[in-house]
């Protein structure tokens, strides 16, 4: 009897952790992060995703619903859109004046992160300007970095 | 502070001694492999990305051994991925090819004589001895070089490998491939070298952050950078440290060197910073040279860092040309001598009221280069064509007469073989002459570029402890975070080698 009800309790403590988790997604999935326009303002979206109307969760995924906590997504998140380097490379040949390809460039290939230049909530940056200030101010190379 | 008397210095062992001498000083404390619980386990461990690591991480991976390599950075490959590509190789297949004769002895003098005879000469043996198992390696691995040798400033031949991209990636690139398919080596960037962790007197791992990332906004990102979460990481056959020279380190190359401005420029990525030297300094290394920072003498005012004028004034300019004082239209330098000569005789000029000097070549002396620098080095606008000598002399202010003048007399010298003047070898120079129109004019600035001291290996690449006299038992070392090697200055093309066949060497006899 006694075993019985243990396993009673412990399986309704199970669904109710399970439930509760299952909130939790939904709530995720539906924005439980009312972006106020203090966050919008703190963290600001780049224009196409803005226009996306993409929400915190897309990419801060499975980091809880306090943006104040949130850490830097890894790169797959990027990818996960942005398909992969090599791709992007292709598609910005166009730019390839010199080899200077920021996607497949000769000095890193397709290894560099994203956010080496790419910022999503602050001014993106472009990290070939340590050595090639030059090229890239008289925009031989690149425009700016979105 | 307790009171080190001789015995008790032995009891402590090297370690605690190192802890006491150095005071109050929280962070110089190893850690000991007791009191450790290990994230991940590991035969060797290596810190950077560079030439030095990858070399020593295929060579240990190769004998069987599971490796880890560790770069803060969230790019592969710290200053050799950013550097020219050139690599001096002795009595190499090249040379061969083109009838140069070399000989260890010649590589050796060469480099002795511009490391003002304090280089450590058993070090620069290995390097010419072995230079070609390097150059082997990296071929293995799918580097592919230039046709021509070329023959720069301090050589007394054409010994010099170019990277067929004119890019250190053309051997980085390949080398990183190679070893990211190999099965026993993990890479990890982004973590970041904090400390070893002591087994007695043996290193056997590290502690590492993980998800670190570097900020150069911070002026000391070694000292105030917390980012990461911490690991700790076994390393049961030893420690390899590559991590690479210290240009960037703006507080600890003013201690070497006051002279330098706080913000003087350097060709090197931002990351070049002394943290992990200065951690095997606390562990009772030998610091070797350490004050004997070197200023690349071929840079540009106009750009940052090493830029696109870099390349063309090694391979152009200096060697087919001449370097005039802007003010007088004088030659007033060997063109072609050993760096810190140069260097020293061109602060002469722009501690002058900023009176850069004015470098120049002709078309001939560009059509015998790789296209692709004078391309990248034009497009810039860092070096500027010039339809006449007049015209250049212009454009910078020189005084047009003495600039001919110059022009002519070296031509003469470049003719008869004979520079009376400087001692430029102008017997090397192909008979390339300053004749043919378009001229090419590039403003010429020092710039801060290698760090020639470091860490005291042996010929074995193992760290030699201060307190013992002998190895540290399980560290290694190699490339520029390395010292007395190249003495007082390094000769062009000299790194690269250092870093292949020493990294080599590490991962041999670990
Ligand atoms: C622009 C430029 C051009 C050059 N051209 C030539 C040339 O043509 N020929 C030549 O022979 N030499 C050249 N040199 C010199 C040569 O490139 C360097 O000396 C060489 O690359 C050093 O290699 P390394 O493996 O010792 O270090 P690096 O390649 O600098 O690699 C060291 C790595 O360790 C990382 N690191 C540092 N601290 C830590 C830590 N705490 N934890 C984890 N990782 C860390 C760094 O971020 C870096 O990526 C050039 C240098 C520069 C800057």
């Amino acid at each position: 009897m006694k075993k019985v009800l243990i396993l009673i309790y412990f399986i309704s403590l199970i669904s109710l952790i399970y439930a509760n988790s299952q909130k939790e997604e939904s709530n995720a999935l539906s924005s439980s992060i009312k972006i106020t326009p203090e966050i919008k303002k703190k963290y600001p979206l780049k224009h196409s995703h803005n226009k996306l109307s993409l929400d915190c969760i897309f990419c801060h995924v499975g980091q809880g619903v306090n943006p104040e906590n949130f850490e830097a997504v890894d790169e797959d998140k990027c990818l996960f859109c942005h398909k992969s380097k090599i791709y992007l490379a292709k598609r910005l040949e166009f730019m390839d004046t010199l080899k200077a390809n920021p996607h497949n460039s000769v000095h890193d290939g397709p290894n560099l992160y994203c956010d080496e230049c790419h910022r999503e909530h602050k001014p993106s940056v472009n990290m070939c300007s340590e050595c090639h200030l030059k090229e890239i101010k008289n925009n031989i190379w690149m425009k700016d970095t979105p | 502070m307790a009171k080190i008397t001789r015995r008790n210095f032995f009891k402590l062992g090297a370690v605690g001694a190192g802890m006491l001498a150095l005071g109050n000083n929280v962070n110089a404390s190893a850690i000991d492999s007791k009191k450790v619980k290990y994230d991940e386990e590991y035969d060797v461990v290596i810190i950077g990305s560079g030439y030095a690591a990858l070399s020593a991480g295929i060579t240990a991976a190769k004998k069987g051994d599971k490796v880890l390599l560790v770069e803060k950075m969230g790019r592969i490959g710290g200053n050799s991925v950013i550097n020219g590509g050139l690599l001096a190789v002795v009595n190499s297949p090249k040379q061969k090819v083109e009838g140069v004769q070399d000989s260890i002895d010649l590589y050796m003098e060469d480099s002795m004589k511009a490391g003002r005879y304090i280089n450590h000469p058993d070090l620069l043996k290995v390097i010419g001895k072995r230079g070609n198992d390097a150059l082997k390696l990296v071929e293995e691995c799918g580097a592919k070089f230039y046709d021509k040798l070329s023959h720069l400033g301090g050589h007394s031949v054409p010994r010099t490998y170019l990277a067929a991209n004119g890019s250190g990636s053309g051997i980085v690139l390949p080398m990183f491939d190679y070893i990211e398919k190999l099965p026993n080596v993990t890479v990890k960037r982004r973590t970041k070298f904090d400390d070893f962790i002591l087994e007695g007197d043996r290193v056997i791992g590290i502690t590492a952050r993980e998800k670190y990332k570097f900020d150069s906004k911070l002026k000391d990102d070694d000292f105030e950078n917390k980012s990461g979460t911490k690991k700790y990481f076994k390393a049961k056959k030893g420690v390899i440290l590559a991590s690479g020279g210290f240009s960037c380190d703006t507080f600890y190359r003013t201690q070497q060197d006051p002279k330098i401005p706080a913000d003087a420029d350097s060709t090197n990525q931002p990351g070049a910073t002394a943290g992990v030297l200065l951690k095997a300094f606390e562990l009772g290394a030998v610091p070797v040279h350490v004050s004997w920072i070197q200023f690349g003498p071929w840079a540009c005012p106009d750009e940052k860092g090493f830029g696109a004028a870099s390349n063309f004034n090694i391979n152009a300019s200096f060697r087919y040309g001449i370097s005039v004082n802007a003010k007088t239209g004088k030659r007033y330098m060997n063109e072609l001598a050993d760096r810190r000569t140069r260097a020293t005789a061109m602060f002469k000029l722009v501690n002058d009221n900023k009176n850069y000097p004015i470098n120049i070549c002709d078309q001939v002396a560009v059509d015998k280069i790789i296209p692709d620098i004078a391309e990248k080095a034009l497009k810039a606008g860092v070096v500027k064509k010039y339809n006449s000598i007049d015209e250049l002399a212009a454009a910078y202010g020189i005084p047009v007469a003495e600039l001919k003048q110059t022009i002519g007399k070296y031509n003469d010298y470049v003719k008869a073989g004979q520079d009376p003047d400087f001692g430029k070898p102008v017997d090397k120079t192909d008979g390339v002459l300053i004749a043919k129109a378009p001229f090419y004019g590039t403003k010429g600035v020092p710039k801060l570029h290698h760090t020639m001291g470091g860490l005291k290996i042996n010929t074995k690449a193992q760290v030699i402890s201060s307190y013992t006299k002998a190895p540290i038992p399980g560290l290694y070392a190699a490339g520029e975070i390395t010292g007395g090697t190249h003495g007082a200055s390094r000769l062009g093309s000299c790194s690269i080698p250092d870093c292949l066949v020493f990294g080599m060497v590490a991962g041999e006899n670990i």
